[in-house]
């Protein structure tokens, strides 16, 4: 016989289960609610984890990843700490080691910056310093009173000596320096310049600086300007916290204005200097002049007790920035880093990287979720399909006897059946289909709102409760709509302080993938819940059946 | 020529207490067969052997000259031998056309007119087109066992096997029912095998079998029964 006769021959089965269908209206209806509804919930499970991953995938797209080395302060406690325990090193070299690992070098920076991963190199060499004889003032956040009045100047200047002045010294450990009241920032190029790229910052009076230039020229932030009534054109004097008598003239510029500084009000400062009002931009001429200077000077002394060394040169930190392409591109750096000799207490992190994983969180755990929910339904539908199957065709069992009896074979018995489930199911499935899509966007979105105000409410406890961010220093979360990334709001030469913009919503949620997948669901609950159903009619006997009921 | 023939055929339920015990009939084409006995003689098992519902327990039995345990079954009882059920064994939620249709379609028959020639067979057996559309449950008993002739005769099967099949029928239609019979072992050269209880019916066949309690059975003459 060939194919198609043999198509046409058992036409029959499928017509039957058709009738059969229209025939026992309450049976396949109860099937088809049970189907629906675990249609309906997988669809909008399903479309929650398509949703997910579309947006991971298209984020990690776009995204530009920068990372920066610095040290990895667990492993060297963790090495010095084996070393200490296996009895050949004192507490001594610990505190060494522990203050002359202040980062990498600038050519150490420069070296790793050749890494073929490396797309593009940035840095900026930050110091803090004071004002030669109070002869500005910083602005002072920490004051109920706006840092721009005046007024309040004799006031915020004492709290901030008590704060960050000199006065904290005795608290910061021997031959870290003292900290100075404004920041102090060089840029190696704009590029670095993060906040002004972004728009964040713009120069709102006179010009930008030559970033190559050794010509003691600076800008200061509008705040700072107005605080002290200064203007373009103007000096200011600063001194070395560590050496009052260590003073160097700056010729203002330009003035800028930074939008974010707003977004560091409610933390709590514990030097001025970490106010980006507070900082006064030069260019890396002007800086490696007033540190070439400043070390000419400098005196050094020797701690009896703990050995110790301290200078009084003005410190520096630099900070390099390596750019990439893609994530990829960041994993294979950090191997090649290690592979060019970068000591395990360094690592490399990244600052966007972690945000990016960051704004996801509410959605990853809204995938996670969806997830499990996808599966206990399935579970439980499943499960619920399986018994109906049983009850089903114990009901049936005299049908399958006759047809057995009249000379169908159990096969085709079983595949009549087979073909009635699911047919009920594929209708179920295309109904679940339409409304789950209907309903998912506004469902994925509304579960989204609610879990970002959960991961807001959590972390600004933590904020409230620590004075900080619960994964940085000094984070503060925004929800921010769609594909909206978060990124580094902060001046490089300044810490912790960064933005999490949590991916809130989503635009769409069903597509081509997620019909599949239930389609696929569909098939799988038939042939799961129908096998039983082949398994009873393949032990059936006819004549039993009929014997018994006879 | 022997269309069936059974050769020494034994069956019993649980292998120890036999129901039929070294049986030998032969059935031939063109002719009608009465199978007779007492209550639990195992009239309606040895109707499920032939009809190959089941497997002797020893013994043969052989459809044109092959042991049926060596063919489909489901393709013999589909094709080649058509059975009254004593239950009708019909399926109630089916209109009566519906399962002379079915048992067509199981059988393979090409034929366009599947319709006509279902609603022509329940003629015969004088069930008008409005039963013929009715659902079986919603058919009298009487009604229900033409229906199960017509869907034993509905594919043409050169071995027609009727359990009790005028059991149900007053005297009139019993005859009718008996004519066709007769009409299709005579013009149609069937063999036609029914087990009854009824003396006219064995009256009218062409040879009769008795079947005794766990006894050997054994050909009698229509003269016996009389």
């Amino acid at each position: 016989m060939s194919a198609p006769e043999r198509r046409d021959e058992n036409m029959y089965i499928v017509r039957n289960a058709l009738r059969n269908i229209a025939r026992s209206k309450g049976r396949n209806v109860l099937v088809g609610i049970i189907v629906l509804v675990i249609a309906i919930s997988s669809c909008v499970a399903l479309s929650i984890r398509q949703a997910a991953s579309k947006v991971e995938s298209q984020s990690l797209d776009n995204l530009k990843i920068t990372g920066q080395i610095s040290v990895n302060r667990e492993s060297l406690f963790q090495n010095t700490q084996n070393a200490t325990s296996s009895g050949s090193t004192s507490s001594a070299d610990i505190r060494s080691k522990l203050s002359s690992l202040q980062g990498p070098t600038l050519d150490e920076l420069k070296t790793y910056a050749s890494a073929p991963s490396v797309s593009s190199f940035y840095y900026n060499i930050s110091s803090t310093v004071n004002a030669s004889n109070n002869s500005f003032e910083p602005v002072n956040i920490s004051s109920s009173q706006n840092s721009s009045n005046s007024s309040a100047s004799a006031s915020t200047q004492d709290r901030q000596n008590a704060r960050g002045g000199k006065e904290m010294s005795g608290n910061i450990p021997e031959g870290m320096g003292t900290q100075g009241n404004f920041s102090l920032t060089a840029y190696s190029d704009e590029s670095a310049m993060t906040n002004f790229q972004e728009n964040s910052s713009s120069i709102t009076d006179g010009s930008m600086i030559d970033l190559t230039a050794a010509d003691n020229t600076c800008l200061i932030s509008d705040e700072l300007a107005s605080l002290n009534n200064l203007s373009v054109g103007n000096t200011i004097t600063i001194t070395n916290p560590n050496n009052d008598g260590e003073t160097y003239t700056l010729t203002i510029t330009g003035i800028y204005n930074n939008s974010n500084t707003e977004s560091t009000n409610t933390m709590m400062q514990f030097s001025t200097s970490s106010d980006p009002a507070n900082l006064i931009i030069i260019s890396t001429g002007t800086m490696n002049n007033i540190v070439a200077q400043s070390t000419s000077v400098a005196k050094t002394s020797t701690n009896q007790d703990t050995g110790v060394t301290s200078t009084t040169a003005l410190r520096t930190k630099t900070s390099g920035t390596y750019v990439f392409n893609d994530v990829s591109a960041y994993e294979s750096f950090q191997n090649e880093v290690k592979d060019m000799g970068l000591s395990d207490d360094y690592s490399v992190f990244s600052t966007d990287l972690n945000n990016y994983e960051q704004s996801l969180v509410p959605l990853k755990n809204l995938s996670k979720f969806a997830g499990i929910f996808l599966l206990i339904v399935l579970l439980v539908g499943g499960v619920v399909l399986i018994v109906l199957n049983i009850f089903n065709i114990h009901e049936r069992k005299y049908e399958v006897g006759v047809l057995t009896a009249i000379g169908m074979k159990k096969g085709k018995v079983a595949l009549q059946f087979v073909t009635e489930l699911f047919t009920v199911t594929l209708v179920s499935i295309i109904i679940g289909t339409a409304v789950g899509a209907a309903v998912s966007l506004p469902v994925t979105n509304s579960l989204l709102a609610s879990q970002v105000a959960s991961q807001q409410t959590q972390s600004s406890r933590v904020e409230q409760n620590f004075g900080r961010g619960r994964q940085q220093a000094g984070a503060s979360v925004n929800a921010a709509s769609e594909g909206t990334m978060a990124s580094p709001s902060d001046f490089s030469g300044q810490t912790g302080k960064a933005v999490t913009n949590y991916i809130s919503s989503v635009q769409s949620a069903t597509d081509m993938t997620v019909v599949v997948e239930l389609l696929g669901i569909g098939v799988l609950l038939t042939l799961i819940s129908s096998l039983v159903a082949v398994i009873f009619i393949l032990r059936y006997e006819p004549l039993k059946i009929l014997t018994n009921r006879t | 020529m022997s269309i069936l023939e059974l050769n020494d055929l034994s069956y019993s339920y649980d292998g120890i207490h036999p129901i039929l015990k070294d049986i030998t009939y032969t059935f031939e084409q063109g002719k009608v067969y009465a199978i007779v006995g007492k209550s639990g003689a195992g009239k309606t098992t040895l109707l499920s052997l032939l009809s190959g519902l089941t497997e002797p327990t020893s013994g043969t039995i052989l459809f044109q000259d092959k042991d049926i345990t060596t063919i489909d079954r489901y393709h013999y009882r589909s094709k080649y031998v058509g059975v009254v059920f004593q239950g009708f064994n019909l399926l109630p939620q089916m209109t009566a056309v519906e399962n002379v249709e079915l048992s067509m379609d199981i059988s393979g028959m090409k034929i366009k007119n599947r319709c006509e020639v279902a609603m022509d067979l329940l003629d015969k057996v004088e069930l008008d087109e409005a039963k013929a559309n009715r659902r079986v449950l919603k058919l009298s008993g009487g009604e229900q066992q033409r229906v199960a002739i017509a869907r034993a005769l509905s594919y043409n099967p050169d071995i027609l096997l009727a359990d009790e099949p005028t059991g149900n029928l007053d005297g009139e239609t019993q005859d009718a029912v008996m004519n066709i019979f007769l009409r299709l072992a005579r013009e149609e050269n069937k063999c036609v095998i029914i087990v009854t209880h009824s003396p006219e019916v064995a009256h009218q066949a062409d040879i009769v079998y008795e079947l005794k309690s766990v006894k050997s059975a054994k050909c009698a003459d229509l003269s016996s029964l009389q």
